[in-house]
């Protein structure tokens, strides 16, 4: 016990005394308070509101249009609202020309009233070119049909889309305000795992590849140095997310109002959820730390923790893409099974908490696995550690050190 | 302090690198434990470390169970290695206080350590910015760092000039004088002759010999003298014993600086100088033959593995 918190001690002040890790988080705290301050003094749009748009009965398109309309189908004024730089042309062949000249964005021609084809160069990834055009010409068809039937279109629009007041009372977990934090930390939380992960296992590497390897294994027990490197590097990975995240968090609350409250969301998040996310987030970062120090250990040059680390890094991709895939079916089987497993829990229960049902004593049983399969790993690996200590050379696979430790038995 | 080795096997995979390895040593004494590349030293230190675990034998501290962590042990690995960038004072106490130095006493240590072997200057220095030679003196300073009763060393000379290895003979004469209990492996000879009082000769995973130093050499020089003349060269001085004495002597070997002879059964070294001093050869040299470590470590680890 004595020589793990000399172990913890040494390791501890090695990350704090190291520039690139300072340097680093301090780089990335500050970014997080410049970057969260911008809409202060800088209007990105965040604050604009909504009442403009929801006036109108179509959106503006700014880009620059194009329009052949031969028969004159389009009520010019209507149409200059919708598109504020639109320019009539006298052929289809001129909006092609102009499109792929990139003298205009995109083009239209006018076949009927109800009817257009659209032009463009590149089509975008979410953006539906011909969406404002759409809505001008249904609210055009909608004038018409108002004006021969003597209504005004106000009158029309407001009996097919009467306005319905609306109050829903939430007895259960208000999914939608929950999702997007808890999308938040499953992606934080697997950030943690796999930046850190690495970096714990570059320690316990970089010890076997300058050789002091020996003269630590001959100078205290194995549980020391593995349990004191490893715990040692979460300390320190803890700081720094807690850092950076914690300049984010306060930057976001002193900036909110600039910010229109768009990122409230993620950060309005309640005691009992983060309390959760904490302590499985804790141990499930320290259950992959334990299974990082031993991938150190089994590989001579740092260069091959990747290499020997991949297996690892599939289950977490698994879990972490299940996760973000079952996060809106949190009751479902596979966030059932995943919230009791010890390499899935630590995403997976507090999004059935945040998200789904679940009791008390689910929570209870879940931890104690975790707790136990940490304890576990961390023996585990000390003992994986002490075997790969003195085999150089190729990396050993994690399945033939856990053999070996067996034989060894 | 007695430690006792006994029977010491181990295979690595199907193959058996120690097939019962067995030597002691006591304290105050120093066992050099000699052997050609790959005859199973390290392996043998390292189950001492309790690095390997031996798959069958055992060793004893005064008839007890040796457990190698109950020990303060001053281990200088074959594959040497500190922290490159760390401070050489500052890895040198993490090192000694993982052996249950307190702070304060290891921080002496340090300074003592350091001091003796004349690299004090570097004390505040990255390990890595040191010459090859005083990395390793600092790796010997943190080896001796706890002040250990049992010290282990393997290879200390290699890397190592005239100069430096000279203060390290004198570090190692010191340790036994203090009542040490210390192992070393070496292939250099002269130095393993210079402390041993103990030897034991490891050949292909077996003890080929092993005993006191004294009497090894005295039984390899069993029956054999040593001659030279000051009226013959040593090939005349060869000729004319095997010509005229044969019946007492036969010439065994020719040295830079003297003939060893053999002695036949049932003779005397007083008959043999008797025989000779009654011949016209003027001696320049007789003696009892001494071979040095080396001749014996050629004879045990080199012609009979052969």
């Amino acid at each position: 016990m004595n020589n793990f918190k000399i172990v913890l001690g040494f390791e501890l002040k090695e990350y704090f005394k190291s520039k690139g890790f300072l340097i680093t988080t301090f780089l990335l705290a500050i970014l997080a308070v410049v970057g969260l301050s911008l809409p202060r003094f800088i209007d990105l749009g965040f604050n604009k509101g909504i009442e403009g748009v929801a006036e109108q009965m179509f959106s503006v398109d700014d880009s620059k249009v194009v329009v052949y309309d031969k028969d004159g189908y389009l009520n010019k004024d209507i149409a200059s609202q919708a598109f504020p730089q639109i320019r009539y042309v006298e052929s289809e062949a001129e909006i092609e020309s102009a499109v792929t000249d990139k003298s205009a964005d995109k083009g239209f021609s006018i076949k009927s009233p109800t009817s257009f084809k659209a032009y463009v160069y590149n089509s975008e990834m979410y953006g539906k070119e011909e969406n404002v055009m759409t809505q001008l010409m249904s609210v055009q068809q909608g004038m018409k049909y108002a004006e021969s039937k003597g209504v005004t279109y106000e009158e029309l629009s407001s009996s097919l889309n009467p306005k319905i007041d609306s109050e829903s009372v939430i007895l259960g977990k208000d999914t939608r305000a929950n999702y997007w934090y808890c999308y938040a930390l499953v992606i934080i939380i697997f950030m943690m795992v796999i930046m850190y992960g690495n970096m714990i296992a570059t320690s316990v590497a970089t010890e076997k590849s300058n050789r002091s390897v020996e003269v630590l294994v001959t100078s205290t027990s194995t549980n020391s140095v593995l349990f004191g490197k490893v715990i040692a590097g979460a300390i320190a990975s803890i700081f720094q997310m807690t850092m950076i995240l914690g300049a984010l968090i306060f930057t976001y609350r002193a900036n909110r109002e600039a910010w229109g409250h768009m990122l409230d969301p993620i950060l309005n998040i309640p005691l009992e959820v983060f309390g959760i996310f904490l302590l499985f987030g804790l141990f499930g970062y320290l259950f992959f730390a334990f299974i990082y120090g031993s991938v150190g250990a089994l590989v001579s040059k740092t260069e091959d923790i990747s290499k020997t680390s991949s297996g690892i890094m599939m289950v977490i991709m698994v879990v972490y893409f299940l996760s973000l895939f079952q996060l809106s079916n949190p009751d479902g089987i596979v966030m059932r099974v995943f919230s009791y497993l010890p390499f899935s829990s630590y995403s997976a229960m507090f999004a059935r908490v945040a998200l789904g049902t679940v009791s008390p004593v689910e929570v209870i049983i879940s931890f104690i696995i975790l707790l136990a399969s940490v304890v576990g790993m961390g023996l585990l690996s000390a003992k994986i550690y002490r075997m790969g200590t003195m085999r150089y050379g190729n990396p050993i696979s994690i399945r033939a050190a856990i053999k070996a430790v067996r034989k060894e038995k | 302090m007695k430690l006792e080795v006994r029977n010491l096997k181990k295979s690595f995979g199907e193959k058996e690198v120690l097939h019962g390895i067995s030597f002691s040593v006591e304290s105050g004494m120093a066992l050099g434990l000699l052997g050609r590349n790959g005859a199973g030293k390290t392996t043998t230190i390292r189950i001492l470390m309790d690095v390997f675990k031996a798959n069958a034998g055992e060793i004893l501290v005064d008839g007890k169970p040796f457990v190698a962590k109950d020990y303060r042990i001053g281990y200088l690995p074959e594959e040497r290695g500190l922290y490159p960038k760390k401070k050489v004072k500052d890895q040198m106490v993490y090192l000694a206080r993982l052996k249950g130095v307190s702070k304060g006493q290891a921080l002496a240590n340090v300074d003592k350590w350091l001091e003796r072997l004349e690299v004090m200057e570097y004390k505040e220095k990255k390990l890595e910015t040191l010459s090859k030679g005083n990395q390793q003196k600092v790796q010997l300073a943190t080896t001796l760092v706890a002040d250990s009763d049992i010290v282990i060393l393997d290879e200390p000379f290699s890397g190592l000039d005239p100069v430096n290895s000279q203060i390290l003979k004198d570090v190692v004469s010191d340790l036994i004088a203090e009542g040490k209990l210390v192992i070393f492996s070496s292939h250099q000879m002269s130095y393993v002759e210079e402390f041993c009082d103990n030897i034991s000769i490891i050949n292909h995973g077996d003890v080929v010999l092993d005993g006191r130093l004294k009497e090894i050499k005295k039984e390899f020089g069993r029956n054999r003298l040593v001659i030279a003349a000051e009226n013959y060269t040593l090939d005349e001085l060869a000729t004319k014993l095997t010509d005229e004495f044969s019946d007492v002597v036969s010439v065994d070997k020719k040295k830079k600086e003297f003939l060893v002879l053999q002695m036949n059964d049932n003779v005397s070294k007083e008959g043999v100088l008797t025989r000779i001093v009654g011949s016209d050869i003027r001696l320049e040299r007789f003696g009892i033959y001494e071979p040095s470590l080396n001749d014996i470590f050629v004879a045990k680890a080199g012609e009979e593995s052969e």
